[in-house]
């Protein structure tokens, strides 16, 4: 917007208003904090009618009618809004316009301008268009007015009046809404911490939301290290931690015949089939590791690549096959996305996984060509570096790549198979080599030219043909034609903003405002040739100021906890112990996120446990792990989390030290005060970071109370049911 | 008694209204709130019962080994045609094991089942349902895909029609499957929509939702203001499918409890927790209306595909109890996703398949309810009719696009194929390469047939018969026009 316009804007505003503005307040102290502040929509100054432009005619009329004057859909509204702070760079793409109707539908509208008014520096003016960008529901009807709503950083505003089609209508306030207007907005002069310089909250809160979003939860010990650090500073803790240190917490089995009949043939070990032919060790592995590992941030992003790159137990189905396989995505997760794209792609057990060890020039097969380009680093649909879909003049998501595209890629991976000759580290005499990389069958590649992946500056495009090659002419040609096309995925634009999105689901939010996704995105672009790009990345995540904060207001954000992190944090937080509390767990508790959608290193299909692109039914909602909360799930929940209160996994044959939470913290400190009320500070601030709302806690306090007497067993009662009813809530189960 | 103490001394499900509330505002209605949502204008009440059973093959059933020409005319694509096509690669089943069936469409000529629908399937507990052609129970809806329009391969390859998005794709291919439209991404599912529709009418006392899934979320179950239920296979009894444990009669226990349903009712200004607590309350209704279960009497055989049809059959039983006079169920059998090993695969899936929708039928038959009650397949896509990789333990197929359904029931017209005719004058695609009816082009040609019959005409037909009105079909189906609305045919009356 010129800023001519933005001044007859202002003189308009001024126009109608005939407000006087004063100077601004401003902070002394300039204090340096860490929550961004809460975004205020500026209404009319004496209702709670949004101050908005081009200026609507009033009604003359008396009372209880209304102008059929109002803004037409379509129109492009401005609406003005007061403290935000910005940082350099942070433009349209970091609003969201909401807009509710009467019949409780919640629209977006597309921010089309946004900006700061002029001689008003601490009032942005945002433009949006009054059509919804979301298609959930028919396009609003213009029959009275909206309730607008913005949000910014995962917190949002008031809601303010807007009248669409006509003034009026059924839909009432929010309880307690008060006008808003420009003669109380006042200049920010606190400035909030610069994310990527971020060392040291001041406030509890945010450690134990940092902790849920960067490791398996927070435990006593990693929050000590949080307060000590800051967040900043236990990330670049975690990432000088060793690598073979943490690989050699593998549980290490070797490669075993494909039938299990005669791998483990009868007579001898007792548990070879489990041990060998089952993931069972890596679930314990993995689980113990959540619980007790100090590589937490290094385990969670693996965790969270193992379901980008989805590989399964089900069909990879020796514990040696999938430990391989998961040993490249912890090795990558703090190193370079393009290298980790080359082991993966010549990984056995994917290659097993999606079939392209099996693809050769006679016989192709696109099912890893396809979800290289689909599920793991372009997607379907052109982006933006935001993440949002462009389009074309029609509005329709323009496609990626076609069936001729796959058809190439498919061509440029034929031929390589298992490395089974003399040579290849790991193999093993009747049993398929699932630990070294795929190697090529020179006869089995396709040698004709192939034609890649178009874009601006598209890199290796065009691969010629290799004719007449034979012998090494045609494994070199086949791994630079590999190399080719993986630069070909690895430089296409859609790469940066698909990972960046995926992964901030994964470890923060289900729904990332568009400039949350493109300042993630630019650092991975920035950092393409970086060996430690991933470290880059993942501190652009978990340090952005959308996810860092005491607290989000935005009813949008957050995202449901998968079955994994819902236990693990349980674990974590009441420090899960052997069934007699004398030890450790033996990690044996893959039941407890089993029957509720996770059978760890087991997903069904290689869209995930749960699919990244599923919409919450009945909303507008992004919310994949929501894919796996149904009915049935819920009460899965339910019973899962009644164990973990008040029961434990006691020891079995599988089991040797069984697990049990060790609530007898707790259990002091419901004794201390029979009233609860130190119970229920202690678990809002623990589990909640402070936000369990005033009713709710007092819902659990007097159950609590209910259960009554003073015997030592009574106060663990009383713990155990504070803690069920905090761990079986939405509230809860959803991280925000 | 105030509300409070209602809910301390009923011990059961939440505060509906307060949760209704709140949910409308959200677009959703609980099942309590979408019976005092009945309006004037509302469906009016059903006088007899209906259920359709959806059965999703998913990954992508390779249809063209499922139904195989046997015949050796040369008037349409013979068995010759099937073998020449798959096989040298070691995928082409003989002609002799083919379950021959007859098909008045196609002049009477032969054409087969893979054999494992007849008795000889693994794990056999029944005769399979290749008997049921020869009763006139069992239809195939042939050559049906995601259509936008109907499309020639012309059209297709010069690019004058609206295609499908991401043809191929198992996600939205599933999506436009379950989600009964091809021209945009839809955030619901034709059954969810029937249910938005009917619930009102049908569903009066809202003890549970009108669409049960035995297989987890599924788009085809969404609408815009029901949601369904899900619950486990018959692995679990329905009295305790959806029953929290660790709850007695103490005193401790009961405020427990209700502290439980009470904080469901709370801080559902935050649209994340709301849905969260939306689907956790409709379980717990859902739980009240479950606690007594009847159990069925046929054997089913004990995959996931037979529990989870068995669990169906036992919801029907109690169809009186529910006080619901139309039902949709949905459940699943994957696997079919058969890059490779298809030979064993399908073996194994066509086997349990066949077992698990033949005890449903015979059990719907003793309980008196096979004429109302249809079963019928539904998939990802057909696959390549050309076979990816070679010899019988490694040849699989790839994505393609129309393949064949199955539907299942007393309400079937008579065995035949049903759909529009292709380009050679019948329902059944030409089996060529590159030519008449393959999407693909050219020497690489792979075989991806161009779908005569659209999904939304195959579900609309379904829907008729289930009570959906001519002038409401729109309303499920946006697209339905492009297509015209005329029967199919394949159902009695519809």
């Amino acid at each position: 917007m010129s800023g001519t316009i933005k001044n007859n804007f202002f003189i308009a505003i001024l126009g109608i208003l005939f407000i006087f503005i004063g100077h601004s307040q401003s902070n002394a102290q300039g204090d340096v904090i860490i929550d961004s502040p809460i975004p205020v929509l500026i209404s009319e100054s004496e209702s709670t009618r949004a101050l908005s432009n081009p200026p609507l005619r009033t009604s003359r009329a008396g009372r209880g009618t209304f102008t059929p004057r109002g803004y037409q859909p379509g129109q492009d509204v401005t609406v003005f809004v007061s403290n935000l702070s910005l940082m350099n760079g942070e433009g349209s793409n970091s609003v969201r316009v909401y807009g509710e109707d009467s019949r409780g539908r919640v629209y977006r509208f597309p921010v089309v301008d946004f900006g700061p008014v002029p001689d008003m520096e601490h009032i942005q003016a945002v433009t949006v268009r009054l059509s919804d960008e979301i298609g959930y529901f028919p396009a609003p009807i213009p029959d009275g007015d909206m309730l607008i709503s913005l949000s910014w950083r995962g917190n949002s505003s008031n809601k303010v009046r807007l009248a669409f089609g006509r003034s009026g209508g059924k839909i009432s306030d929010e309880p307690g809404a008060i006008p808003t207007p420009l003669s109380k907005a006042k200049a920010i002069s606190v400035q909030v911490e610069d994310a990527f310089s971020y060392t040291s909250p001041r406030v509890a809160d945010d450690i134990t939301r940092f902790l849920q979003q960067a490791s398996f939860g927070p435990s006593s010990a990693s929050y000590e290290q949080v307060r000590r650090l800051g967040p900043g500073g236990w990330l670049s803790a975690q990432f000088k931690r060793s690598y073979s240190a943490y690989e050699a917490t593998f549980p290490e089995f070797v490669l075993k015949p494909l039938d299990s009949a005669v791998g483990c043939p009868t007579g001898g070990d007792a548990n070879c089939v489990r041990d060998h032919y089952s993931m069972y060790n890596l679930q314990n592995w993995f689980f113990r590791q959540a619980v007790y590992g100090d590589d937490q941030l290094r385990h969670r992003v693996a965790w969270a690549l193992h379901q980008i790159w989805v590989t399964s137990g089900i069909e990879n189905y020796q514990v040696s096959w999938m430990v391989a396989t998961h040993k490249i995505l912890t090795k990558h997760a703090f190193g370079n996305w393009r290298n980790l794209m080359y082991d993966m792609t010549l990984n056995p057990g994917m290659g097993n996984y999606l079939d392209m060890m099996r693809s050769t020039r006679t016989n192709p097969n696109e099912n890893y060509p396809r979800e290289i380009l689909q599920l793991f680093n372009v997607g379907l649909f052109l982006l933006n570096q935001d993440g949002t879909v462009q389009r074309d003049g029609a509005g329709n998501p323009i496609d990626t790549y076609s069936q001729e595209d796959v058809n190439n890629f498919t061509k440029v991976m034929t031929g390589w198979t298992r490395c089974e000759v003399t040579g290849c580290l790991n193999r093993t005499t009747g049993a398929p080599n699932y630990k070294d990389p795929m190697i090529l069958t020179t006869g089995n590649h396709d040698l004709t030219a192939k034609t890649l992946l178009d874009y601006p500056g598209a890199v290796g495009k065009n691969i010629a043909a290799c004719a007449g090659c034979t012998g090494t002419a045609i494994t070199n040609y086949a791994n630079n034609s590999l190399n080719q096309a993986l630069d070909n995925i690895y430089y296409h634009p859609n790469t940066a903003p698909f990972v960046s999105r995926l992964l901030i689901q994964q470890l923060v939010t289900s729904d990332p405002s568009p400039a949350y996704v493109e300042r993630v995105a630019n650092v991975f672009t920035a950092n393409k040739t970086n060996p430690t790009q991933m470290r880059e990345v993942i501190k652009a995540i978990l340090l952005d100021p959308e996810a860092r904060g005491n607290k989000k207001t935005d009813p949008r954000y957050g995202k449901l906890r998968e079955p994994v992190l819902l236990v693990t944090n349980l674990m974590r937080q009441f420090d899960a112990k052997s069934n007699d509390l004398l030890a450790e767990s033996d990690g044996v508790v893959n039941s407890w996120t089993n029957g509720i959608g996770q059978d760890v290193f087991r997903p069904v299909t290689v869209f995930n446990y749960y699919p990244m692109d599923y919409m919450v039914p009945g909303t507008t909602l992004p919310g994949p792990e929501f894919g796996i909360f149904t009915t049935g799930t819920a009460i899965g929940r339910l019973n899962n989390i009644n164990t973990m209160a008040f029961g434990s996994l006691s020891v079995a044959a599988t089991r040797p030290n069984g697990t049990r939470l060790d609530y007898r913290g707790l259990q002091t400190t419901a004794k201390e005060d029979p009233t609860s009320n130190k119970l229920m500070d202690n678990l809002n601030s623990k589990m909640m970071h402070g936000r369990m709302s005033p009713e709710m806690r007092e819902q659990i306090r007097t159950a609590v109370n209910a259960v009554t007497g003073t015997t030592d067993t009574i106060y663990m009662t009383r713990a155990q049911t504070a803690v069920y009813l905090i761990a079986t809530s939405s509230q809860w189960q959803i991280q925000r | 008694m105030d509300r409070r103490d209602f809910l301390i001394k009923s011990g059961c499900a939440l505060s509906m209204t307060a949760l209704a509330t709140q949910m409308r505002h959200f677009g959703l209605m609980s099942v309590a709130a979408q019976k005092n949502a009945a309006r004037l204008d509302a469906p009016a009440a059903f006088s007899d019962y209906r259920a359709l059973v959806c059965i999703f093959l998913s990954g992508g059933n390779d249809s063209n080994n499922m139904i195989i020409p046997r015949h050796n005319s040369t008037s349409v694509s013979n068995y010759s045609a099937y073998s020449a096509a798959r096989g040298s690669q070691a995928l082409a089943l003989t002609q002799s094991e083919l379950l021959p069936i007859s098909v008045p469409r196609m002049g009477g000529l032969e054409y087969g089942f893979h054999p494992v629908f007849g008795p000889t399937a693994t794990g056999a507990v029944n005769n399979g349902i290749y008997e049921l052609w020869a009763q006139n129970k069992l239809a195939a809806v042939t050559n049906v895909g995601t259509l936008v329009a109907p499309m020639t391969r012309t059209q297709f390859l010069n690019n004058s029609v609206k295609r499908p998005y991401q043809l191929y794709s198992h996600p939205d291919q599933i999506t436009q499957a379950q989600g009964g439209r091809s021209d945009t991404q839809p955030f619901t599912g034709w059954a969810g929509r029937i249910s938005d529709l009917m619930s009102a009418g049908a569903n009066p006392n809202g003890l549970i939702p009108m669409i049960t899934s035995i297989s987890g979320a599924q788009l085809f179950t969404a609408g815009q203001t029901t949601l369904p239920l899900a619950i486990a296979n018959a692995g679990t009894a329905l009295s305790a499918v959806l029953n929290p444990s660790g709850f007695n009669t103490s005193a401790s226990s009961v405020a427990r409890r209700a502290a439980l349903n009470t904080i469901r009712g709370l801080d559902l200004d935050s649209e994340v927790i709301r849905a969260a607590s939306f689907v956790t309350d409709q379980a717990m209704t859902a739980n009240n209306a479950l606690q007594t279960s009847q159990e069925v009497t046929v054997t089913f055989p004990t995959t996931s595909i037979g529990n989870q049809l068995k669990q169906v059959a036992r919801l029907i039983k109690k169809r009186g109890d529910l006080s619901v006079t139309r039902q949709i169920f949905y459940v699943q059998l994957g696997g079919f996703d058969t890059h490779t090993g298809q030979v064993n695969g399908h073996i194994n899936l066509y086997s349990q398949l066949s077992q698990a929708m033949r005890s449903f039928y015979d059990e719907m038959v003793v309980q008196g309810m096979s004429d109302s009650v249809t079963q019928f397949t539904l998939s990802d896509f057909n696959r390549t009719f050309n076979p990816a990789g070679s010899g019988s333990g490694t040849v699989g197929t790839d994505h393609a696009w129309g393949g064949h359904c199955l539907v299942l029931g007393g309400a079937v017209s008579v065995a035949d194929f049903y759909g529009n005719n292709s380009s050679n004058g019948t329902p059944f695609p030409t089996l060529a390469f590159g030519t008449a009816d393959d999407a693909d082009n050219g020497s690489t040609a792979r075989g991806r047939w161009i779908p005569t019959t659209s999904n939304e005409q195959y579900a609309a037909n379904l829907a008729r018969w289930f009570g959906v009105s001519d002038s409401e079909m729109a309303s499920v189906f946006p697209r339905i026009n492009n297509f015209g609305a005329g029967s199919l045919g394949f159902l009695q009356g519809a």
